[in-house]
């Protein structure tokens, strides 16, 4: 039956892989396989944008600052327009950490720098001398009002402010978020879905997880997608979040 | 040593003395008295000695005990810090509580396993001293502590560029450490691997892509493991050093050792090298070429490389009644995919237990575990009856370890050590057990209830 596919671009797979980035991937991956949908996973990096990239799900994640500059440069001269573009259509786009600034305006750094980003969402980057770093808990409200944890690892210097049109993943009740300041946590503008909540998200975040497959399957093929249990995967949060104190789970 | 100094050791066995009689098992604290009356005591302490540091991300413990090994072979005395004091105040407390009454430690080498941080201030005041450097790699590690890796690099740097006199010793494989090449220093030595080491490691795993001087993506003549290998870029020319001790081939992998041929300096030998897995093989290449620098010939070098006990090398074996554990150490991705490799070799039938904490010492972020590449060992282990997970993240892993297609009805948690111990010696079944760093020191203090154990070498 398995004629129904997905595809998924992991976009600067081999730059921006610094915090176990496949485990997002992984998980995509599995929970489509176990509801007798195919994958097909799109390594992109340096150069061109492939020519089949009917993308359904664009994965970026974060990476060292060491390979920022060579990132950019390639951003502006092969993707900007593109990936722009896939984001004003909806295409459905997790964005993590450096991944998550680079979609955002810029980065301006203690010395009033700027490094222009792609401008794809109306956030930008401030240099903070404090590094944000630790586990961390947001609460997270579906389009239906239903609201769950989310509960990942934070490590960041760059402090992030959101601009109009576009709202917070989440509220932060544990950790920094965004900026430390605001109790804001990243970013969803149309089916963008931005977060400092580094590497593997979405493992042990599965509700997360089936909101962007959800999405991503409905554009596709105009149905919705079957539920699937997530057991394992809500021990593993609920064991991490009681750790943190948060009980309401 | 100057008046000043020996007091300061005074001072710090007393405190030592003190720590003992109160029951407190403090290592460093007499190491930070030490250093509050006499900064620079290390350089009297070790003035009289030979010098060899060890630092990178992964091997230094194995590699000193192989140096260790060497050193003693070829006839001299030689005086070492225990694993879990490498940073400047386990360093100092280990000198104190080696040195005499007269202030002095009376042993030929000081062979000085060093964390990468801390090695500049180690090796701060060994300016006039005999010093050789190793720096086994760097990969990534506990980023949440150190940054990146270029920040491990750097720091590592800032210590040897105090020590301009010294030998270096350096993984001509790791495009990370081998850049250190650049520092001014007039002796350098290279070890490495100059074949692939075993097939089906993944060439993605790497924690240096673009070359370190002009950001372009580095080719490769081979892979040994994770970024180590023939590295070379096109742009700007930076390419892998000739190896001065230089593994050609594996001849023989075996339970616990291989044969390997080896070029020493221009001489070809046969060895076994008496540790198990590829990883250990680094070590032993390392220590090789300190050995040759000190003055070894080859045919003491392969006598020690065959008699290394197996106790080394993160391994440790240890009969529980009927129950054979083998109790292995990981500390990062890196070394994690090397235990990988060595369990698809070992294809286990009994247990496997996976024990991972959170805490500092283990690395605060988790994520590091979805850089091993457990989906090669799906198969290698599915023979085996139990899946145990335990630690503070034993939901994290189990979790890992369903994504990676694992059979999901073998799988158990068991946060409580006691009761993970006494079902393991009920069943009697052969059992591995991988764990993080304090997971292991948890587990062990918790194993010694139940049977002797030796003190504990942190690798």
């Amino acid at each position: 039956m398995a004629d129904k596919l997905i595809h998924i671009c992991h976009l600067y797979y081999d730059i921006l892989n610094l915090y176990g980035d496949n485990g997002n991937i992984r998980t995509l991956e599995k929970r489509l396989s176990m509801r007798g949908i195919d994958t097909k996973v799109s390594r992109v990096t340096f150069g061109p944008v492939p020519e089949d990239n009917d993308y359904d799900i664009i994965f970026i994640g974060g990476g060292q600052d060491f390979e920022q500059e060579i990132l950019v440069k390639d951003l502006f001269e092969y993707k900007a327009d593109w990936l722009k573009a896939e984001i004003e259509k909806g295409t459905v786009i997790l964005a993590i950490c450096g991944g998550y600034q680079m979609l955002g305006k810029y980065y301006e750094a203690a010395d009033g720098t700027k490094v222009d980003f792609l401008g794809g969402i109306n956030v930008y980057t401030t240099a903070n001398d404090k590094r944000m770093i630790g586990n961390f808990i947001y609460e997270y409200t579906t389009d239906d009002g239903e609201t769950f944890p989310i509960v990942g690892f934070e490590n960041h210097n760059g402090q992030t402010w959101l601009g109009d049109g576009v709202r917070p993943m989440g509220t932060i009740v544990k950790g920094f978020g965004n900026n430390g300041e605001d109790k804001t946590e990243g970013a969803r503008y149309k089916n963008v879905f931005a977060t400092y909540s580094h590497g593997p998200l979405l493992p042990k975040n599965a509700r997360i997880a089936d909101e962007l497959l959800s999405i991503a399957y409905e554009r596709k093929y105009g149905e919705g997608l079957s539920p699937l249990e997530h057991e394992m995967e809500d021990a593993a949060l609920i064991d991490i979040a009681h750790q943190l104190g948060y009980n309401n789970i | 040593m100057s008046a000043r100094s020996t007091f300061a050791v005074w001072a710090g066995k007393f405190t030592t003395k003190v720590l003992k009689l109160t029951g407190s098992g403090g290592t460093t604290l007499p190491g930070k008295v030490v250093l509050k009356l006499c900064p620079d005591i290390l350089k009297h302490l070790a003035k009289d000695m030979k010098v060899i540091c060890v630092t990178g991300t992964n091997g230094k413990t194995t590699t000193c005990h192989v140096i260790r090994d060497m050193i003693e072979a070829g006839g001299n005395t030689v005086f070492c810090n225990d694993a879990g004091a490498n940073m400047l105040g386990g360093v100092v407390s280990a000198f104190v509580a080696a040195a005499g009454m007269n202030g002095k430690v009376d042993k030929d080498y000081a062979l000085l396993e060093c964390d990468e941080a801390a090695l500049r201030y180690i090796v701060e005041h060994f300016g006039e001293l005999d010093v050789t450097a190793v720096v086994t790699n760097v990969f990534r590690d506990q980023l949440d502590r150190y940054g990146e890796v270029l920040t491990t690099v750097n720091k590592i740097r800032a210590g040897l560029e105090q020590l301009p006199n010294v030998k270096l010793i350096l993984n001509a494989d790791c495009s990370l450490t081998s850049s250190l090449q650049d520092l001014p220093h007039k002796e350098i030595y290279y070890f490495g691997v100059n074949a692939p080491l075993y097939e089906g490691t993944s060439k993605d795993i790497s924690d240096a892509v673009y070359c370190i001087h002009c950001k372009t993506k580095y080719k490769y003549d081979y892979h040994t493991f994770g970024h180590l290998g023939g590295f070379y870029c096109e742009k700007c020319g930076y390419k892998r050093h000739d190896a001065d001790v230089a593994l050609s081939k594996v001849l023989e992998w075996k339970d616990g050792s291989e044969v390997v041929e080896m070029n020493v300096f221009g001489e070809n030998v046969k060895a076994e090298v008496m540790l198990p897995g590829g990883y250990n093989l680094y070590n032993a290449l390392a220590a090789t070429t300190v050995a040759h620098t000190i003055g070894l010939n080859t045919e003491q070098i392969v006598s020690v490389l065959g008699g290394l006990s197996t106790h080394f090398g993160r391994m440790e074996e240890v009969m529980l009644d009927d129950a054979k554990l083998h109790l292995v150490l990981v500390k990062n991705p890196a070394g994690f995919n090397e235990v990988v490799q060595f369990l698809i070799q070992q294809r286990p039938t009994g247990n496997i237990v996976f024990g991972l904490n959170d805490n500092f010492a283990d690395g605060k972020d988790i994520s590091w575990i979805y850089d091993v590449e457990f989906e090669r060992l799906t198969e290698a282990a599915a023979g085996a009856d139990n899946f145990f997970f335990t630690g503070k993240r034993a939901y994290d892993m189990q979790l890992r370890l369903k994504l990676a297609d694992f059979d999901t009805e073998k799988f158990h948690v068991e946060k409580d050590y006691k009761t993970l111990i006494t079902m393991l010696k009920q069943q009697g079944k052969e059992t591995f057990l991988v764990l993080s760093y304090t997971c292991m020191l948890e587990f062990r203090d918790k194993l010694a209830e139940f049977v002797p154990l030796q003190k504990y070498a942190k690798e």
